[in-house]
């Protein structure tokens, strides 16, 4: 028998109570109390108060005021929108596109196998700062690497201002996202195709399954849990993503780059007002924890 | 078929980066040109070595971005390193709701915290300071920390940890002297994740830190995207590159235990 | 003083339930060997004598004193793991060393210590090296000399030889048991294989699914088991069973079943009619029964007619198993004697020869 792991079912010690706390856990509690907890608590506070930093008048609260505020505000649901499809489209992509590498380079061994797996890994490893800047300057309507290809391949006949029309903005800020994101994905999944036991592959050879039978009805399945697991991973750091998107458009033109990260820091530090900001707030977390909950609900199951 | 496809994979992954790297060996009008060109027409230094000595405290922006995420990587290891080990071999009854509360800080959303912890930083007078940057770094990168060590010392044969016991050690000990020189490895790769995604922070650098001279990379390069470099992209591209080079080189040192600390968990199902 | 009492112990984890009641003295300097199949609980109760594990129920008395709340460490104990655990990151000396430099002895003292125990197992060579730089024979000697250099009142070991290959395993018994004579330790030994346990132990604890179900010496158990499990458990090859009716008329208890006859000897028939058993499992050891021919076995006084499974040749000998309607039995043979699978044979042996056990409740009919 082992013992991996300490069996929290083992209560009473001949009388003697299990502890509620340990030592050692002290310190990151205090600190995650103070820098996580403590905020918390605040936000919830601020939203219910009307605060501005900038003000003349002190806070004063006003209940669920700037929840009303929020649900009458078209800027907000266009952020959730945005949100949503930056989050969501951004993520399918990239595990679709991480995927189909991981499938492609499965065969890929020794040496070269490795350096090509390191240099498809590149993107990941840039800032995100950087990525930003960079697609934004091949972005340009004039003197962007990205109409001059499409020009002199002839996809399109006049440079096109990406970042400038709002409807062609947010997908191009998910294409620099993507590009960004797909290594992640390429990763997990290599790791996870690496992990497929090799009887399952010789068995299906043997059995002359087809590339396709091979793909869907072999190993897919195999992967279903580590594709569940780094997506719900991506879709929270997309939630956060804030670099990417600031240093490219700044949430513009208009809104349409806006998501809900740009929304609040907005109304937190442009407009100082940090009771609405924190409302804002306050639902995007309620809305990540649902959906959260219902994620890992789903991933129990299986 | 494959190698085409590869091929392929390979150019959409390094094109943009080599266009940065490209672009910032440019003069700045052959960066601003209408007609790109994939070779510098002179390749030139100029734009790093205005970098290095021009108006812009370049420097100081590395400087403080290299402290201030290492600071930050080496804190997180060393409070999160007895946490993981206690919320993996100790008995206590809050050892699963904290474990989870932990979890679950790790998914908030940083900029509902951006608020209260300006005004928080603001009445310790933390404003505009290393520590209280590193404050900010800590509110993910603890969560973080503490979730990627527990893994790695849930790695270790428990007997190793009962022998110890048995001669005689007090938990600590156990901790400093039979434990974490097993999971040196591990604890380096924590520490240099952490180092990477305080170096990828903007939105903490950008409300808390005020005077420029004290900013780090991702910040400067967007604020003084507006003035200095507005139309000078081989000097941004410059900027860029440099900014990119350690965190690629962090990232390519700890990549393969990447593989396995991330798949070992996204496998076994977080 | 060590020796060690058990009073009641249980333990469970949640629902499950690892170890019921237990009862065990242990004496002074004894080898005890818990013996038993996985999950019987013998390394649970191994673990719980360590203070490991804390007891559900019940009482751990070391000599006078209750240790049910003593600490690991001030129990006075050492212990050899299943995977030894070794601390990977220092060398052999430092491994047996570790525990010492807890006690503030002197590095002299220490040294000597060291280099006296292994010396005692033939390691002195091996002190400079690295764990993962030594085979699975000295990793075992070195974890060995760990818990020897410590010098305690009781000796703890969890399966040691279960990782080793099956000639080393014979050589580490002897030494196991010559290190037990020097040092004057109690020893408990766990282990899952029957024949270590009675060729090491003074005292054989057989367990099964959490209960301990006899104490004894080897002699005792392999010539009395108490019920059908330790009879079935102890011994190479295992004890093969037919089940049988109880017929009382009154003339007395006869066995009834299909392809044997047996006559109960006159203290087994006793130890029937005192019960209200209707069906039993017989048991015979292997080394009783005899392959006869057919003049032969009408004289017996047990009878059973089969048909030949399975022939294994062991060297000196053979196993013979013999299936018959109501149950199969093993025949140890002499290698001269010719027997062929699938055909039909008779075993022979004494009434004195049988083990009866309860079907219902497997315990022994004495």
């Amino acid at each position: 028998m082992t013992h991996a792991l300490a069996r929290p079912s083992d209560l009473a010690r001949s009388g003697a109570r299990l502890p509620w706390l340990d030592a050692m856990v002290m310190p990151t509690l205090v600190v995650l109390a103070v820098v996580v907890g403590y905020p918390v608590i605040y936000t919830l506070l601020l939203s219910t108060q009307e605060y501005n930093l900038l003000g003349t008048e002190p806070a004063r609260f006003v209940g669920s005021a700037n929840y009303h505020k929020l649900f009458d505000d078209p800027i907000f649901w266009q952020a959730l929108r945005n949100t949503a499809l930056y989050t969501f489209g951004s993520v399918a992509v990239s595990l679709l596109l991480g995927l189909a590498m991981a499938l492609l380079t499965d065969g890929l061994v020794g040496r070269r196998g490795r350096f090509v797996r390191a240099l498809l890994l590149t993107p990941w490893a840039v800032p995100f700062v950087v990525v930003a800047f960079l697609f934004r300057y091949m972005y340009l309507q004039n003197g962007g690497a990205i109409n001059a290809l499409l020009l002199t391949t002839g996809v399109i006949a006049t440079p096109i201002s990406w970042l400038n029309v709002s409807l062609l903005a947010l997908p191009a800020v998910m294409v620099a996202n993507i590009w960004a994101m797909t290594p992640f994905f390429f990763l997990i999944m290599s790791a996870a195709i690496a992990a497929i036991p090799n009887e399952v592959i010789e068995s299906a050879r043997i059995d002359r399954a087809g590339a396709l039978d091979m793909i869907f009805r072999i190993k897919l399945p195999f992967l279903r849990n580590a594709l569940l697991v780094s997506s719900l991973l991506m879709i929270i750091a997309n939630f956060n993503d804030f670099a990417k998107i600031w240093a490219m458009t700044q949430g513009g033109p208009g809104y349409s780059t806006t998501t809900l990260v740009i929304y609040v820091y907005r109304q937190a530090f442009e407009n100082f007002s940090f009771g609405y900001a924190s409302a804002v707030g306050v639902v995007w977390l309620l809305l990540l924890l649902v959906f959260a909950v219902a994620y890992l609900r789903a991933l129990a199951r299986n | 078929m494959r190698a085409v496809a590869i091929a392929f994979a390979l150019a959409w992954s390094l094109a943009p980066v080599y266009w940065m790297v490209v672009t910032s060996l440019k003069t700045e009008l052959e960066a601003a040109s209408l007609r790109p060109t994939l070779w510098p027409q002179n390749a030139t230094g100029v734009n790093y070595a205005s970098l290095w000595a021009g108006s812009l405290p370049f420097v100081s922006f590395f400087a403080n971005t290299a402290m201030t995420c290492f600071a930050t990587a080496i804190v997180a290891v060393l409070i999160a390193t007895p946490a993981a080990y206690a919320l993996s071999r100790a008995r206590f009854r809050l050892r699963v709701p904290i474990g989870y509360s932990i979890l679950m800080f790790r998914m908030l959303p940083l900029v509902v915290l951006l608020a209260p912890l300006y005004l928080l930083l603001l009445k310790a007078r933390l404003l505009d300071s290393f520590v209280g940057l590193i404050v900010g770094f800590t509110t993910f990168g603890l969560p973080f920390a503490v979730w990627m060590i527990k893994s790695f010392i849930e790695a270790v044969p428990i007997e190793i940890e009962e022998a110890a016991r048995i001669d005689g050690y007090p938990r600590w000990q156990i901790l400093m002297r039979v434990v974490a020189p097993l999971i040196v490895p591990g604890l380096l790769s924590t520490g240099t994740f952490v180092f990477m995604e305080a170096w990828n922070s903007l939105i903490y650098p950008l409300t808390f830190v005020t005077t420029l001279e004290r900013q780090t990379l991702p910040a400067a390069l967007v604020l003084t995207f507006t003035g200095q470099f507005k139309t000078d992209w081989g000097g941004m591209m410059a900027a860029s590159t440099l900014t990119t080079i350690p965190l690629m080189i962090a990232f390519f040192a700890v990549q393969r235990s990447m593989v396995r600390g991330l798949a070992s968990g996204a496998l076994a199902g977080a | 003083m060590a020796q060690i009492s058990l009073r009641g112990v249980a333990k469970h984890y949640g629902e499950v339930a690892a170890l019921t009641e237990c009862t065990l003295d242990i004496q002074d300097r004894e080898f005890v060997v818990l013996v038993g199949p996985s999950g019987s609980g013998k390394t649970t109760l191994l673990r719980i004598i360590a203070g490991l594990e804390y007891v559900s129920a019940g009482e751990v008395w070391f000599g006078d004193r209750c240790v049910n709340d003593v600490d690991v460490a001030d129990r006075d104990i050492a212990m050899v793991f299943q995977n030894y655990g070794l601390y990977p990151h220092m060398s052999v000396y430092d491994n047996m060393a570790f525990g010492l430099r807890r006690r503030r002895l002197s590095p002299n003292k220490i040294d000597e210590h060291v280099r006296r125990t292994a010396r005692l197992l033939s390691i002195e060579p091996l002190l400079s090296r690295r764990p993962r730089q030594l085979s699975g024979g000295q990793r075992q000697r070195v974890a060995l000399g760990r818990a020897i250099v410590r010098d305690p009142a009781v000796f703890l070991l969890d399966e040691p030889l279960s990782n080793l290959d099956a000639h080393l395993r014979v050589q580490m018994r002897g030494e196991i048991l010559k290190v037990h004579r020097a040092v004057t330790a109690t020893t408990i030994y766990v282990t899952h294989d029957q024949v270590e346990a009675l060729t090491m132990g003074d005292r054989i604890v057989v367990m099964n699914q959490g209960r301990i179900h006899q104490v004894g010496t080897p002699a005792d158990l392999y010539d009395v088991p108490i019920d059908k499990f330790v009879a079935s458990f102890i011994g190479t090859p295992a004890m093969g069973f037919i089940a049988c009716r109880i017929e009382r008329s009154s003339q007395g208890v006869e066995l009834v079943t299909d392809s044997a006859r047996m006559r109960l000897s006159p203290a087994k028939a006793q130890a029937v009619a005192k019960t209200t058993a209707e069906r039993v499992f017989v048991g015979i050891r292997p080394e009783r029964l005899t392959l006869a021919p057919e003049e032969r076995a009408s004289t017996a006084e047990v009878m059973v007619r089969g048909i030949v499974e399975l022939v294994e040749m062991i060297g000196a000998e053979q196993y013979v198993h013999v299936a018959t309607e109501s149950g199969s039995l093993t025949a140890r043979v002499p290698r001269e004697q010719a027997v062929k699978a699938e055909k039909t044979v008779t075993l022979t042996a004494a009434a004195r020869d049988l083990h009866l056990f309860d079907q219902g409740t497997g315990i022994a009919l004495r």
